[in-house]
């Protein structure tokens, strides 16, 4: 009996293969790694010299001292606030985009599109931050352009403003709203918006009734893609903001790498558990809110 | 009083294939038109310029008298159902039903009133909170049907609506389609590649072929005096050709030897084809001496087909004729294969067609 004809045969062999694997994967990478993180922002794990020691008294103290940290509820704020805008943003360029592209374009040039959308996402993330750099700088290419037809004067300052960092994470995260956009525009069965149009539905109308009903699967998915880490952004705030651009996500990124030590990764953690409580209870709402108007046939 | 709908010399190709060629059809006020014919010669595309989703090249569409040619399809008075039904997978059956009257502004105690009706019409009562995928094909399908017909269109357009059925829910439907046409009085346009479809349902059927319509009359006009050998062939269960020139009056001489037939001055010096109904031949005991075409043959195959006998007779080497005889109170011996038997017809069953 070949090993193939081993896995063939044994349902329970199959059954570890196919779900048993993953669920090790999850447990060792994921949950593990989250329990230890709960675990150091209770001060429940230390790091002593070389050795990690278990304390079995949970204590709020690095929850506090997070709250004392200067700034932090802003910065709370402020990366829903990007957050929120980044996902706004990306839907309403990918919406009309992928629209275009998977009901209206010929079928035969869809992937063509779809791949030419993708070529700046072949290059590594950290050049096209910087290249954004340089496109926004006070010499660069936008204030050029703006100067060259006579908008403005001055030369706008972008890098380390609000603008700048919204601009560019809509920029990082729009494929991740183009693909599941695409996915069910591209799906989507035009004769519906005919069927429609033959019942009295001006073409406004059968979007509203028609295709917007049956994108709001891909929407969903969508904007908790680009949402989920666009709270937790952190590089796209370093490298094209400033002192005014502080998020969660770089207050985590400053106690771990920055602060370090006992007290750098306890609050760090104590940071990181409180976005992820965040992100669920902004996801629930979120998806109680949209997809509950999702139901499929 | 002006036709439900007009086509005056409708044209349109995609690329370089000719859809429809020169399409003129006049369909009254509460008819039941069928355009039939092979797939891929024209039908979706013909209803789909009436509706208004395909542009004709050139033409004129005319509904109720109006030039519509260039009107959109939510502001044209027409239904459809289409081959695929293109149900709302995200509604249920009562919003499916509901959403023209919607579009139309209709108060929601109004709506409710009318899809009931509805409802009852197409026997879908009790259903109106089941999903789509939660339906039968026959019961997706009276959904179609009702949903295009609740905002009362003065044209139903149906494209092969009962194609993707199982032979016994389709006859079954043929003749609701029909008592539903009777008792809502609209005007029905039934496009399908089915013949005996287009026979029983309608009142006219027009016949297409590469784009261009065949011809246009009552299912027993085409069966009887079909104008071309493609529609002799495309109507009917099947009928029996021979070719041969037409040189004297009522005599066409073939190579089974001279064929009498009615006579006509048209045909003179033509070739033409002799084209008999197998249920108009006339087998054995039948031929007396005053029939008109008598012919020896053997028989090559004896079918039982339930409600008549099918018989295929060579004569000579290569026509092959088919009988259909009714068994009716006949207690005859069916002629077994191999036997010699005699055939014949009368001349005014015999139809002359030219290619
Ligand atoms: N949108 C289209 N693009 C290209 N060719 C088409 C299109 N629609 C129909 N055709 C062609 O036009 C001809 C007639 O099609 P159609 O009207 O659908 O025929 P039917 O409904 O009788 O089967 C076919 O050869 C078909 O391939
Ligand atoms: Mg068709």
């Amino acid at each position: 009996m070949s090993i193939i004809d081993i896995i063939r045969r044994g349902k329970k062999l199959k059954l570890f293969i196919f779900i048993g694997i993953p669920m090790i994967y999850l447990l060792i990478f994921f949950f593990i790694p989250f329990l230890i993180a709960f675990l150091y922002s209770l001060g429940m794990f230390k790091q002593v010299v070389y050795q990690y020691v278990f304390v079995p008294e949970p204590s709020l103290e690095y929850y506090s001292g997070l709250m004392k940290f200067p700034g932090i509820f802003k910065s709370i704020q402020r990366s829903f606030y990007y957050a929120s805008l980044t996902t706004l943003g990306t839907f309403l360029i990918s919406y009309p985009l992928t629209y275009y592209i998977g009901v209206k374009l010929e079928e035969k040039y869809r992937d063509l599109a779809v791949l030419i959308i993708f070529t700046p996402f072949w290059i590594n993330f950290l050049l096209r931050v910087y290249a954004m750099r340089f496109i926004l700088h006070e010499a660069g290419m936008i204030n050029l352009i703006l100067r060259l037809i006579g908008i403005i004067s001055e030369p706008i300052k972008f890098l380390g403003t609000d603008t700048a960092v919204i601009i560019v994470m809509i920029y990082s995260y729009l494929i991740f709203m183009v693909l599941p956009l695409y996915g069910v525009l591209e799906k989507l069965d035009v004769e519906l918006l005919e069927a429609a149009a033959t019942l009295g539905a001006t073409p406004f109308k059968a979007f509203i009734k028609i295709t917007l009903p049956l994108s709001l699967p891909g929407i969903l998915a969508g904007s908790l893609l680009v949402f989920i880490p666009a709270v937790g952004e952190f590089v796209i705030p370093e490298l094209v903001g400033g002192p005014n651009t502080t998020t969660l996500g770089t207050i985590i990124y400053s106690f771990f790498l920055r602060v370090r030590g006992v007290t750098g990764w306890g609050i760090g953690s104590a940071a990181a558990l409180i976005y992820i409580v965040l992100i669920l209870v902004a996801s629930y709402v979120y998806m109680k809110f949209v997809g509950g108007e999702v139901r499929l046939g | 009083m002006s036709y439900a709908v007009e086509l005056i010399n409708i044209s349109k190709s995609f690329g370089n294939v000719r859809a429809v060629r020169n399409v003129s059809l006049q369909i009254r006020k509460n008819e039941f038109f069928s355009l039939l014919g092979p797939s891929g010669c024209g039908k979706t595309t013909t209803l789909r310029i009436i509706a208004g989703l395909e542009e004709p090249d050139s033409g004129v569409v005319k509904l109720d008298g109006k030039d519509v040619t260039y009107v959109p399809t939510h502001k044209r008075n027409i239904g459809m159902v289409f081959q695929t039904l293109a149900l709302f997978p995200h509604m249920d059956v009562y919003d499916n039903i509901a959403f023209g009257l919607r579009m139309r502004n209709y108060p929601e105690s109004e709506i409710r009133k009318r899809v009931k009706e509805m409802l009852e019409i197409v026997r879908l009562s009790g259903l109106e909170h089941r999903r789509i995928h939660q339906l039968s094909g026959g019961q997706r399908q009276r959904v179609a049907l009702a949903r295009a017909l609740i905002v009362q269109p003065a044209v139903l357009l149906l494209d092969e609506p009962l194609g993707a059925l199982d032979l016994k829910i389709r006859q079954h439907m043929m003749v609701e389609l029909k008592r539903v046409q009777r008792e809502v009085g609209t005007t029905f346009i039934y496009v399908t590649h089915d013949q005996s479809e287009a026979m029983v349902m309608s009142d006219r059927i027009a016949i297409m072929k590469d784009g261009v319509i065949q011809q246009i009359g009552e299912p027993y006009e085409i069966y009887m005096k079909p104008r071309n050998k493609f529609v002799a062939t495309f109507i009917g269960d099947a009928i029996n050709m021979i070719e041969g020139d037409y040189l004297e009056p009522g005599i066409v001489a073939t190579s089974l030897g001279q064929i009498k037939t009615i006579a006509s001055d048209e045909y003179f010096g033509k070739r033409v084809i002799v084209a008999i109904r197998p249920e108009k031949v006339l087998i054995g005991s039948e031929v007396t001496g005053d029939v008109d075409n008598v012919f020896e043959g053997t028989v090559s195959m004896t079918i039982f087909r339930g409600a008549f006998i099918e018989y295929r007779v060579m004569l000579g080497h290569d026509i092959e004729f088919i009988v259909f005889k009714p068994h009716v109170g006949s207690s005859a011996p069916l002629l077994t294969p191999g036997s010699s038997v005699k055939i014949g017809w009368n001349r005014d069953s015999g139809i002359i067609l030219v290619e």
